[in-house]
């Protein structure tokens, strides 16, 4: 049998558009996120919401109705004073945390949900996730974390960085409670912050900053990528330990800085 | 051939499978005006009557990178949704029947690397889309392999879309939104740059989708043919491939990098009639 273009033609739009339309009948064709997260679909929790799934376009409003925290402590926790904290984005916690030594976002909201409901997260994963001291603080105070998530908060929890005035108009506000004890994070808080690597510096600045190329490719075991790139997008890209790399890099950086 | 502005114009080659750009040209408008709308809609603008998706939800590439985190489980990564895993199972569809027809009929990118191709083989002429070594052409057709294995691991260890900081397809159409890496501007810019010179190099070397549907060619219903006793042996067929593959040496086409363009055909290029044909093996 054979086919002519114009057939052809004809089969693979009626196949693309019938396709979508019979998914989007049977509930399957989404293209943005449902603001809920997928659930459990094994052990104990089955059936529960994966605090995992949550995405950075999720409000604290969307966070609140699925995980059950009130918005109010998620604000808390996260240092967020927007008159209604039900709409702040998460997605908006980096710009929030700009100046923080380690990168607070939604990754932070995943991790802090988990420990707060006493969910199961594979904690593998989240071995360059921190959450803020504040969060750690209300973990404490009210979440139920498992043995193994309160002995993964010890050492993944930044130093107390006041969050930095949001520019976006009604998302946010500086904290103005005290913030609690800053538990310590190796290599973190006493360095100058204008030189601190974080998640979205790049090889260009860490040239900038002093730092020469024979010195960053020995540290990395290659050749310099392009300058542009980031050194955490490069971390992933190599499948290294991007706090590892990140710690190696900063103590040539200080070199330059204070030698 | 169309009269605009007093004078005849024609629009496609006299021998040309025509439908195929205008289903390429249908498709690239609809992402192009697909990807505005969704940076319009961010703004609080935008058209009603058309989806404002991201790219990302758009891409059946990200229902491949998406599959190992979605079978272990049960969830997809970041920025990807269900309407991708949707249009990947549509285009293994497709490949299972006709081959990779969603990269020479569908994606986008291929159409405008096939558009600068026009000003490429009007610049060299002969030597268009035959200029690298032959031996080291045929090793870099497996490059794509390697990028297609790279990004389902780096995606599966992540969990994010490690691959958007080097995709050209999401730069083609982002790059006036500040969403896209410095990288995939510099990839689509050379891939648009070698396309002077060779056809869909992209296609051909890296693109880790085209690897994937290129997987299809071994098993596809429908094949492109070539009757032996009836052909010339003129290799017109095999000059006309944009993907250099020699059909005149071929009965059946099982090559990986067929896009099922059908530019081989008689109904096309080959000018004898019913001697290259995308049929099935059975009796014509």
């Amino acid at each position: 049998m054979s086919l002519n273009s114009k057939i052809l033609a004809v089969v693979v739009v009626v196949v693309l558009f019938g396709g979508i339309a019979v998914s989007t009948t049977l509930g399957w064709w989404a293209t943005e996120s449902t603001k809920t997260p997928a659930a459990y679909t094994e052990g104990d929790f089955a059936g529960q919401a994966n605090p995992a799934d949550i995405r950075g376009s999720y409000t604290f409003g969307d966070v609140s109705r699925a995980f059950d925290i009130p918005a109010a402590t998620l604000a808390q926790a996260f240092g967020v004073t927007a008159e209604e904290p039900d709409t702040f984005a998460l997605k908006d916690l980096e710009t929030l945390y700009v100046d923080s030594p380690v990168e607070i976002g939604t990754a932070s909201v995943r991790l802090f949900v988990a420990c707060y409901r006493g969910l199961p997260y594979d904690l593998a994963t989240a071995a360059e996730t921190y959450v803020p001291a504040s969060a750690a603080a209300v973990i404490n105070a009210e979440g139920q974390p498992t043995a193994e998530q309160r002995a993964w908060l010890e050492t993944h929890t930044a130093p107390a960085t006041a969050p930095t005035p949001a520019t976006t108009e009604g998302t946010a506000a500086p904290v103005e409670t005290a913030a609690p004890e800053p538990v310590a994070t190796p290599g973190a808080a006493t360095e100058d912050s204008a030189t601190r690597i974080k998640g979205r510096t790049t090889f260009g600045e860490l040239l900038d900053w002093g730092v020469s190329q024979a010195a960053i490719e020995e540290i990395i075991g290659g050749p310099l990528p392009d300058p542009a790139m980031k050194v955490k997008d490069y971390a992933t890209a190599q499948g290294l330990n991007f706090e590892t790399l990140k710690l190696a890099l900063q103590a040539a950086v200080d070199n330059q800085v204070r030698p | 051939m169309v009269k605009m502005l007093g004078k005849r114009i024609r629009l496609f080659r006299s021998r040309s499978i025509w439908v195929r750009k205008v289903v390429q040209l249908f498709f690239l408008v609809l992402i192009a005006l697909i990807a505005v709308n969704h940076t319009l809609a961010e703004s609080g603008k935008g058209w009603s009557w058309l989806s404002n998706a991201s790219l990302h939800a758009l891409c059946p590439f990200g229902g491949v990178v998406t599959l190992y985190t979605f079978i272990t489980s049960g969830l997809l990564v970041q920025k990807i949704h269900s309407s991708s895993l949707v249009l990947m199972g549509l285009g293994v569809l497709l490949a299972v029947l006709f081959g990779p027809v969603f990269c020479g009929w569908v994606c986008p990118l291929g159409t405008v690397q096939e558009w600068v191709a026009g000003l490429g083989r009007r610049l060299l002429r002969r030597r268009y889309n035959h200029l690298v070594p032959a031996k080291l052409d045929r090793v870099l057709r497996y490059a794509r392999y390697l990028v297609l294995a790279w990004v389902v691991y780096v995606t599966a260890v992540s969990g994010t879309l490690v691959f958007s900081a080097y995709d050209p397809y999401f730069a083609l159409f982002n790059f006036w939104s500040g969403e896209v890496a410095p990288t995939a501007l510099v990839i689509l810019g050379a891939t648009l740059l070698l396309s002077l010179a060779i056809e869909r190099p992209w296609c051909k070397y890296a693109c880790p989708y085209g690897a994937f549907q290129g997987l299809f060619n071994r098993i596809r219903v429908f094949s492109i043919r070539r009757e032996p006793s009836t052909c010339r042996a003129c290799s017109l067929c095999t000059t006309q491939c944009p993907m250099n593959i020699p059909v005149d040496t071929l009965t059946v086409v099982r090559d990986h990098q067929c896009i099922s363009c059908l530019e081989c055909t008689s109904e096309a290029t080959c000018p004898a009639a019913a001697t290259v044909t995308f049929s099935t093996g059975g009796k014509r």
